[in-house]
């Protein structure tokens, strides 16, 4: 086991109808601390499934993941002490209807870190000034606009400090005037250092943005390295075709 | 006899209004016990089932799945029993068999109705759980929320409000269900307004008073629900 990945798989298989569909079949991967890695490939690739798993809102059929030393497919392991540190963001947003923004972000630190009411508000305000909602910490989700609730989502999960984003197809619901605003939240994130995951369709983010774009198709990774090779010079006939599909 | 005179030996002669007040108190303590073990035997129920649902899928541990298949096959006997047969039969069973031996009539009521109210309370739950969507709980257990947590502070706040209606009328059905008690010699406000009968020959007066007496209820509690609703529905605005 190497030291130098945050989160690394081994062999990870998610199989279903006991085994006839194979959602991921067999993916080995690294991510490194404060790198940022895109994930992209057709629809049922696998990449969704991929990303769920390394928090294991997917359960792998079969396969390991280790994130900072942990292996946490162990069933003995407290996953949700670990999720704590992986911070999620999803195509649906998935904000809590019932609560206010400020409700929603300030929630899981008071109840897991044990912040008092005001650190998590402050917390949650400042972050909520960086992404110029600050405004807005006393509305419900649904007097939001997508990409308002997207970027509350994405302040939400960074209200619990975590060591990594996980991002699946964060823009996929967005109306195209709002794609922007998301995506320029993700990239400062990234220039900060943050380690993110992101599965997405967005090529100029994963060109602008990523270290290293991982492509899959049919459960495998067909092919990775720098934007520059993957979308420049694929060496993969899979990915070559994929590309040419969509640009 | 005048329509005076029929109002007073219905209600004023001998006292006989006391028979419905003392009923109307038997049919509300009934009512009110029951739905409080209805609540709490509907949820406990409930969780058992959209647990072994949620779960079955993501349990690797053998011990664990026999546990969650184990309870949900006990809730779903109860389910399929209490839902099968008429209350009255319950009832009975309940006061002639199973608690043979208790004088206590009101309590036998309120196991028998709680336990019957349980059941629909039950499935009114669970469709609530199952109608909040799937990315609510993910995004619950994302941030690190366990299970229970995530199904306390996000799910359940989220799935009553759904079926606040439903459950409402539950209890409708249950207060007006409880004027069966008769049938165990409980002297509730159905009850009570039928010895009124025996006694003055005469069902219109006590029969309508009876039903009246039902209705204002009902309508006082439709009106508490919609406040409620209304207050419970300030996030859609």
């Amino acid at each position: 086991m190497s030291v130098d990945f945050l989160i690394e798989t081994k062999d990870l298989s998610k199989h279903y109808n006991k085994g006839t569909i194979k959602a991921l079949d067999g993916v080995s991967a690294g991510i490194q601390k404060g790198e940022v890695v895109v994930v992209i490939g057709p629809s049922g690739s696998g990449k969704s499934t991929f990303l769920r798993s390394l928090n294991l809102l997917e359960m792998p059929t079969s396969g390991s993941i280790v994130f900072e030393g942990h292996e946490i497919t162990d069933p003995k392991v407290n996953i949700n002490i670990h999720r704590q540190k992986m911070g999620m963001v999803f195509q649906q947003f998935n904000l809590f209807p019932h609560m206010t923004v400020l409700k929603n972000m300030t929630l899981a630190p008071m109840k897991l870190l044990k912040m008092t009411k005001e650190e998590a508000e402050a917390k949650a305000m400042k972050l909520l000034e960086r992404v110029g909602l600050a405004d807005r910490a006393s509305a419900y989700p649904s007097q939001l606009s997508g990409g308002q609730k997207q970027r509350v989502a994405i302040v939400r999960a960074l209200c619990m400090n975590p060591d990594v984003m996980l991002f699946d197809e964060p823009t996929s619901a967005l109306d195209p005037e709002m794609v922007g605003e998301v995506l320029d939240v993700m990239k400062s994130l990234a220039k900060e250092g943050m380690t993110m995951v992101v599965v997405t369709h967005e090529m100029g983010f994963a060109r602008e943005v990523a270290d290293r774009v991982i492509f899959m198709a049919e459960g495998k990774i067909e092919e990775e390295g720098t934007p520059e090779e993957i979308f420049t010079n694929p060496r993969n006939p899979r990915t070559q075709q994929f590309l040419q599909s969509i640009l | 006899m005048t329509f005076k005179e029929r109002f007073f030996l219905n209600f004023i002669k001998d006292s006989r209004w006391h028979y419905l007040t003392d009923g109307l108190i038997v049919t509300l303590e009934v009512t009110f016990f029951a739905v409080l073990l209805g609540i709490l035997i509907g949820v406990i129920v409930a969780a058992v089932r959209s647990t072994h649902d949620k779960l079955i899928g993501n349990t690797k541990s053998k011990f664990s799945k026999f546990i969650l298949k184990f309870f949900n096959s006990i809730a779903n006997v109860y389910l399929t029993v209490i839902r099968g047969t008429p209350v009255t039969v319950q009832l009975m069973i309940a006061y002639y068999i199973i608690f043979v031996t208790s004088n206590n009539k009101i309590l036998v009521a309120v196991l028998a109705f709680g336990i019957n109210s349980g059941a629909y309370v039950a499935e009114i739950v669970r469709s609530g759980i199952m109608s909040v969507d799937e990315g609510q709980f993910e995004a619950g257990r994302s941030l690190g929320f366990n299970y229970v947590q995530t199904m306390f502070h996000i799910v359940l706040p989220q799935a009553f409000k759904n079926v606040l209606p439903a459950l409402a009328n539950e209890f409708i059905v249950l207060l007006k269900e409880t004027s069966v008690s008769g049938y165990v010699a409980l002297q509730d406000l159905t009850r009570g307004g039928d010895i009124i009968r025996g006694r003055t020959y005469d069902a219109f007066f006590p029969l309508l008073a009876v039903a009246g007496i039902y209705l204002i209820m009902v309508m006082a509690f439709t009106k508490l629900v919609s406040l409620l609703e209304r207050r419970l529905r300030k996030s859609e605005r």
